[in-house]
């Protein structure tokens, strides 16, 4: 048969799944297709090719059982009425039109559900539902089934109902906006006019129409600059919002002046312009990336809901209730919730995402496990030890060394600002005194004329616009920053530290290695029978490992499993010991110091071992040579074991500092020892080993392999495939403080045109009014086009 | 709450298709029809009826109106009703709309070849057709809002926007420039005099074209286009910024149509500023609606209805770039008058307008009837025949608008003229030829779009209501009480818009009434004085004819034209012209010094040339008006017109009405006589005399001592 | 040119009555999403068929 994909979510047909002519990869992917085809829902299919996402991972049904909770519901429902329920769910895999289509179309596939809206950009559903018709927990189980599993976590819809949009800006932007362009459009008549007669009664008109319509500007749209401009000077320095809100009401008070003696039109125009421009640019440079949350804490990664032993049954609580003693059932692929003792067997615990230790382990009944390592094993009881809060993982977050917020230092715009407040105070100054030798009635117009062209509304235009620029640049090739402040923070990094696991490596694709004396055929295929018979996932992935080659069937005489150890087998004489370290060494079997993971042992003999490994990421290394030849220091942080230090060796280069099997606490200490030396660290990390570290850095950027998945409080995120282009982030990031001087060289020159009319007291309003549109238009021009050329010449495609 | 059954009313949506296409090969047949009048004068201009001066208006009306009018009400009717996810609100109110409309149409159909018309561009209608296309209008937004409120889905699609401000902004337009004062059923002098006329025509006449012609297809072109090639429109987000931007700036745009005219330097220039910065704007909008296609390109190639599209933004891309270049003053000196104009416009007709219109119809149809389109290969040689159609009207029409323009200002080296006028129109003979082959080649392409659509709906069968279901508009609950004020307008947005379109109108009026009473403070000239009353009537039958379709009264600060026509207008030669008759076009010379000058010809010499203008100058194209030596003037109307002039402000003391027919005659009996010194009996009576008056009285009272 | 008076007070009005439109389409959230209304008016509400 020729290679298929799957009809519904393109991925390879291995099976041969098929419904008519349609073809599946699985029978999760079937399934939903013919629920679709029930519903006379495939226009699904038709709006998009293959929109599916894939149903592969059979999905408990009782993994959602604690959405039966009240409690739990409580606390995700955001609104009920009568039995009707309103509930927001983040659903990362919204990817398309179909997508969309499915989502808002959900009532066809149950009545319960009323309406459902999308929003695509944020990836959230909204939900009404019947309450009476559907139950929360069928509800996310139909969800999941069609391949929209929502993600639900502890205090998980908190930064949901955070993102809101900022009306107030858009607000000042629609009134600015507006009396701008009819300030402007009443102001033409007085530059226009060849004479004033030309205008005769209408004149006063205009003039007054244009005090009224300026008024809002000043008092809404402007606000908040005279807000931040008096905070500022509340805590006694000079932030660049004060010389602007100074010209700001300069200006307007001129302007009245003028109107009132009849002596000109003043510059409301210009005014209220520039104004409009610098929100704009405010709320252009505030590009938010709606889908992404920087600030998790721990609670984001644990589940809402455990299910604890009630009088003698399993009832599901909200996380958040159990108590010290508390007695939990722990069901394959959950997490731990907090730490605890083991009260069964059969725990094989993957602690990566905590510690970025490889492979998952195995724990003896009676041992502590600890919150976040999540249960490889078939289902386990455990009896907790420490409240979620006081856990070994989240205890990170009440370490005093996080307390210490970053220590970011204002952006430099506004030491730029002062010196160039003081100048032109000093200017206004100089002409004031000029003219009070010269003609003292020029006195008033020449001082309030430089205070009005030399505000350093240019300065802020340059950098929001270019910072805004920037940001969206870097967003398109994956690196999505908090903020703008984010940018600035490249400028001071001189020391990035990365992380093994998930940063350097890959989650997702896993391979076994083995290491020591190459083995015979036979001793193969012996290892490849007895590993197939045990149900251990380690045992299955060796046997997968061997599976490929046609070994020829070996007869197994005995065999014996010893729990958490591993195993012996006898077969033709031989004596064939497969498990851990500690096991073998019991047995009297002498073991090299480095050997880890699951050794092999013939007749006492040591062979080798197997470890699992995640593949290293493609571009590592020349990103790294790239990072060094700049002048950055590398440091490797990993929480892993030594075993894999030559492969880093060879990657990082043999100078590079390594240091393993780091706790959370050590990488944040880690980072703060490095600041204390002078350092500014940027740490490159993922999952919740580095959540202290990334927090503690000057710079911390989370990797994920998909952007949707939670990733720990960061100042940007990261794509993992784009982690080899690192250096010229760096480099793009850096060159935004560059385009900014450029572009404020060249406002510079407008304010010094704006100067000579100003100080010779011949500032006309026209001159202002021809200036304000110049020199911010060509200012915004310049920034596009600036960060676009770098981007192209930094940010190569792919 | 829960899901609702509904169904859509493709039954009005249907009638406005039909009335589209039909009045739309009839407009354009009326167009062909002018342009080869231009051709063949003597044998097409059948008097009086179907004289140029009344044909004219007919064609502008009927694409603008009828044709491109109903185009907007089908796509109105169809994609608001699927974007709100709800019925038109009532079918009563979309019946009245549609009959109603069709009604005014058939009117002006009838009335403007009787020669009853305001004279003002594109707003010809006499007054009792203005106030049914009020009601109509408020039928059309009563029901449109209505519909609104009463929606499925709370978010209003970017093309709603464009929709409510056609609305808003088509009914202000309207109410302020149809602000005329009724004579009698059939007559209406405007309130507005010269100056202040033209700037409030002019306000209209550019608005009309960007909120009747233009907002609405936005509209169209971002819901269908999107529709036509399944897939989103390329940014919504440029589409929202578009729609704000573009509000804010049309409406001062208009003032670009009297540059270099008596209007005041600072207007003129007003007009420019904006006009220009709408090309911004603008050209977002077109971007946006080709980028739509990015990657689409080759279902564009297979799909017709995408090509006709791409035509149609294309066309809407290339005039309003066109437009802010002509605004500018260098460039308008040029163009302004000549025949460049008119390539323009139909650029953007028959482009943008008429592409569009024939692009959506051929989506809708099939759809509304559940059939397949009868032919493809129809509708590809309709679209090619449009698009070769276009290049043969445009290119001939900027070639002529050039030259045109050269002649009419080249000097000889003494100084002199080079060129007649008449030269400049013989000279055009073969351009206006090349036109009318375009017009020929469009118009067969509408008539083969007729036929294929009608044999499509012969073929299908119309779901006349479309079933639908939806579930319904979810409770909006805030948390947090208070801020009602906006809770309330959260809640009723119709409320708002009628609300601030009343507080529109009342400031009008407001203002109307004192702007009206006090005496403006346009410069007067002394020595210009009202007409006399035969002026007066001859003057309204100049309205009457349509002659400033052909001929502009408004002469130029150039050399060139003082020398052709006289001393340049002033604002204050214009006080007692109800209604202004600047022009916009100069088929024929300039006439506003016609009496005066150099250009001073005798009575006889008006008398035949009104009779048989070809028979004195060689090659003219100006119609025949020999019916006016049959036509007996209407005296009885002598003293309501001067009353009404009086009530417009203009100085005639009260008792002059009583005599002003004594006053007529008495004047009509001179020129009679010294048509009888050449041998011309004719009545005085007659119509022909009061027109000869007027023509003798254009531009005599500036040089009065 | 009293006329132009009249013609900028009714500009100002239709100007203002936008103003507060767009107030109102942000307040209500008309402004929220700026993309999947793009791709919504793409769907018909057909029916459901059952089949």
């Amino acid at each position: 048969m020729t290679k298929q994909n799957c009809y519904h979510c393109g991925a390879d047909c291995e099976e041969n799944i098929q419904v008519e002519d349609k073809f599946f990869c699985c029978e999760g992917c079937k399934m939903v297709y013919q629920l679709l085809d029930e519903n006379g829902m495939c226009r699904y299919y038709d709006l998009s090719e293959m929109p599916g996402v894939s149903a592969k991972g059979k999905f408990a049904s009782e993994k959602y059982n604690y959405l039966d909770s009240i409690a739990i519901q409580d606390q995700l429902i955001q609104f009920k009425l009568a039995n009707q329920a309103h509930i927001v769910f983040y659903l990362p895999q919204i990817h398309c039109v179909s997508c969309v289509w499915l989502l808002e179309n959900l009532h066809k596939l149950n009545p319960g559900i009323l309406h459902s809206q999308t929003h695509f950009e944020k990836k959230e559903i909204k939900i009404v539902y019947d309450l009476q018709k559907i139950s929360l927990k069928e509800l996310v189980q139909l969800l999941a089934f069609v391949g929209y599993e929502p993600m639900i976590h502890l205090g998980g819809n908190e930064w949901l109902k955070k993102k809101k949009v900022n009306k107030k800006q858009l607000f000042k932007i629609g009134v600015a906006g507006f009396c701008f362009s009819n300030i402007m459009m009443l102001s033409f008549p007085d530059y226009l006019s060849t004479s004033i007669g030309d205008l005769g009664e209408l004149r006063p008109f205009f003039v007054y129409l244009n005090l009224l319509l300026s008024i809002p500007v000043l008092l809404f749209s402007a606000s908040g600059f005279f807000i931040s401009a008096y905070t500022g000077l509340r805590q006694k320095w000079l932030n660049i919002d004060a010389p602007i809100a100074l010209a700001i009401l300069v200006t307007f008070s001129r302007s009245v002046y003028e109107i009132m003696t009849h002596t000109g039109g003043g510059y409301l125009d210009s005014m209220s312009g520039i104004v409009f421009f610098m929100l704009v640019g405010r709320w252009f440079q505030d590009k938010s990336y709606d889908s992404f949350s920087f600030d998790r804490d721990y609670t984001s990664f644990f589940p809402l809901g455990v299910t604890v032993m009630q009088e003698g049954k399993w009832v599901n609580t909200p996380l958040s209730t159990i108590e010290k003693g508390a007695h939990l059932l722990i069901r394959t692929d959950e997490m731990i919730a907090a730490d605890a003792i083991l009260l069964t067997d059969g725990a094989l615990i993957d602690y990566s995402f905590v510690t970025g230790e490889n492979a998952p382990i195995e724990v003896p009944k009676g041992s502590t496990v600890y919150a976040g390592g999540i249960q490889k094993g078939r289902s386990i009881e455990v009896e907790v030890l420490k409240t979620v809060g006081q856990s070994y993982i989240t205890e990170l977050w009440n370490s005093p060394l996080l307390n210490s917020t970053k220590n970011k230092e204002q952006s430099f715009v506004h030491p730029w600002s002062q010196y160039f407040t003081y100048v032109l105070f000093s200017i206004a100054f100089l002409s004031g005194l000029y003219w009070w030798l010269v003609n003292p009635s020029n006195i008033l117009p020449a001082v309030t004329s430089v205070l009005i062209v030399a505000c350093p509304c240019s300065l802020l235009l340059t950098v929001t616009f270019t910072y805004g620029n920037v940001l969206r640049y870097l967003g398109k090739s994956k690196l999505y920053c908090k903020n703008s402040s984010v940018l600035e923070s490249f400028e001071k990094i001189d020391t990035i530290v990365f992380d093994k696991t998930g940063t350097l490596t890959n989650h997702e694709d896993t391979h076994l290695v083995y290491e020591g004396t190459t083995l015979t055929a036979q001793q193969e295929a012996t290892i490849f029978a007895i590993t197939n018979e045990s149900l251990h996932p380690l045992s299955q992935l060796i046997a997968q490992y061997y599976a490929y080659k046609k070994l020829a069937a070996i007869k197994i005489d005995h065999i014996e499993n010893f729990i958490g150890k591993g195993t012996r087998a006898i077969s033709n004489g031989e004596s064939i010991w497969i498990g851990s370290a500690k096991f073998l060494a019991e047995n009297e079997i002498a073991i090299p110091a480095e050997a880890a993971g699951v050794l092999i042992a013939f007749n006492q003999l040591y062979l080798g071992c197997f470890s699992v490994n995640h593949v290293y990421r493609k571009g590592i290394q020349p990103m790294v040579t790239e990072l060094k030849e700049s002048g950055y220091e590398i440091h490797l942080l990993s929480g892993d074991h030594p075993t894999e230090k030559n492969n880093l060796v060879q990657i990082l280069g043999a100078t590079t500092p390594m240091l393993f099997e780091q706790k959370p606490n050590d990488k944040l200490a880690y980072i703060q020892h490095l600041q204390s030396q002078g350092h500014c660290v940027m740490m490159v990390g993922d999952g919740l080993n580095d959540a202290g570290a990334l927090k503690k850095s000057d710079l911390g950027i989370a990797v994920t392999d998909q952007t949707h998945l939670f990733t720990p409080a960061s100042d940007a995120i990261l794509e993992g495939s784009q982690i080899a282009n690192l250096h010229q982030f760096i480099a793009y990031a850096k060159k935004g403080k560059l385009i900014i001087v450029i572009i404020f060289i060249l406002s510079i020159i407008y304010n010094l045109i704006g100067m000579y009319f100003a100080t010779r007291a011949q500032l006309s309003p026209m001159v202002a009014a021809i200036l304000m549109p110049l020199s911010s238009i060509s200012i915004v021009a310049l920034s596009a086009l600036l960060s676009y050329l770098y981007s192209i010449r930094l940010l190569k495609k792919n | 709450m829960q899901l609702e059954s509904f169904q859509y009313d493709n039954k009005t949506v249907r009638n406005f298709a039909l009335a589209t296409i039909i009045w739309g090969v009839v407009g354009m047949t009326v167009g062909l029809w002018v342009a080869l009048q231009l051709v063949f004068p003597t044998v097409l201009n059948l008097q009086p009826y179907f004289n140029f001066g009344r044909l004219r208006p007919l064609h502008t009306n009927a694409v603008i109106f009828a044709f491109v009018g109903n185009g907007i009400f089908m796509g109105v009717y169809y994609s608001l009703q699927r974007l709100l996810k709800t019925r038109m609100y009532s079918d009563t109110l979309s019946k009245i709309h549609f009959w109603g409309w069709q009604l005014i149409i058939v009117a002006a159909a009838i009335t403007l070849p009787l020669g009853l018309t305001t004279s003002k561009e594109y707003a010809e209608l006499e007054w009792p057709i203005d106030i049914a296309i009020t009601i109509i209008w408020v039928v059309f937004g009563w029901n449109m809002f209505a519909t609104i409120i009463k929606r499925r889905e709370r978010h209003l699609y970017v093309a709603i926007w464009f929709y409510i401000a056609t609305f808003v902004t088509v009914a202000v337009l309207h109410l302020v420039n149809s602000f005329e004062l009724p004579i009698s059923f059939f007559k209406s002098y405007s309130w507005y005099a010269g100056v202040q006329d033209a700037l409030v025509q002019w306000w209209y006449g550019h608005n009309a074209v960007a909120f009747f012609l233009t907002t609405p297809y936005l509209g169209l072109m971002y819901y269908f286009m999107p529709k036509a090639a399944n897939r989103p429109v390329f940014s919504y987000k440029l589409s929202i910024i578009h729609f704000w931007a573009l509000i804010f700036l049309y409406i001062w745009a208009g003032p670009h149509h009297l540059l270099y005219t008596a209007l005041p330097n600072w207007a003129q220039s007003i007009g420019i500023v904006f006009s220009f910065m709408l090309i911004f704007p603008s050209w977002g909008g077109m971007i946006n609606g080709l980028l739509t296609l990015r990657g689409a390109w080759d279902r564009v190639r297979e799909d017709v209805i995408l090509k006709f599209m791409v035509v149609a933004v294309t066309a809407y891309g290339m005039s309003t770039f066109e437009g802010p270049m002509l605004s500018l003053k260098s460039i308008n000196a040029v163009a302004h008058f000549t025949d460049w104009i008119i390539a323009h416009v139909h650029v953007g007709g028959l482009g943008w307008n008429g592409m569009l219109t024939f692009g959506i119809l051929y989506w809708l149809i099939p759809r509304m009837y559940k059939t397949e389109l009868y032919s493809k290969k129809l509708a590809n040689i309709h679209f090619w025949l449009a698009t070769l159609g276009i290049l043969f009207y445009a290119i001939p029409m900027y070639w002529a608008g050039f030259q045109q323009a050269e002649m009419w200002k080249q000097f000889t080296e003494s100084g002199q003229l080079k060129y007649q006028f008449l030269e400049t129109v013989t000279y055009m003979a073969p351009f206006y030829a090349m036109r009318a082959l375009g017009g020929v080649l469009y118009l067969s392409g509408a008539i083969i779009a007729m036929v294929n659509i009608f044999k499509t709906i012969g073929q299908g069968n119309l779901v006349e209501n479309e079933a639908a279901e939806a579930p319904a508009l979810e409770k909006t609950y805030t948390k947090h009480a208070g801020e009602h004020w906006h809770r309330w307008i959260e809640r009723k947005p119709t409320p708002l818009l009628i609300l601030s379109l009343v507080v529109i109108l009342i400031g009008g009026m407001v203002e109307i009434i004192p702007t009206f009473l006090v005496k403006s403070n346009v410069p007067t000239i002394a020595s210009v004085k009202p007409y006399t009353p035969l002026e007066l009537q001859g003057r309204d039958i100049y309205v009457r004819e349509g002659c400033y379709t052909c001929h502009s009264q408004m002469i130029r600060p150039f050399r060139s034209e003082t020398e052709r026509y006289g001393e340049y207008s002033k604002a204050g030669e214009f006080v007692y012209d109800h209604p202004f008759q600047w022009g916009s076009k100069r088929t024929g010379p300039d006439l506003a010094r016609e009496g005066a000058g150099n250009l001073k010809k005798s009575n006889t010499w008006h008398f035949n040339h009104l009779e048989e203008p070809s028979a004195i100058s060689t090659g003219s194209v100006m119609p025949s008006y020999a019916f006016l030596i049959e036509n007996d003037l209407d005296t009885a109307s002598t003293p309501v017109k001067i009353n009404a002039m009086r009530t417009l402000g203009v100085p005639y003391d009260a008792s002059f009405a009583a005599k002003a027919n004594a006053d007529l005659m008495a004047q009509a009996k001179e020129i009679t006589a010294s048509l009888k010194k050449d041998g011309i009996e004719v009545p005085a009576n007659k119509e022909i005399i009061a027109v000869i008056a007027y023509l003798q009285r254009l531009g005599t009272d500036i040089n009065k001592k | 040119m009293s006329v132009l008076i009249l013609l900028i007070i009714i500009s100002v009005f239709v100007a203002g009555g936008f103003l507060l439109a767009f107030l109102w389409s942000v307040k209500s959230g008309q402004m929220d999403d700026d993309y999947t209304p793009s791709v919504r008016m793409l769907f018909d509400d057909e029916v459901k068929s059952d089949k």
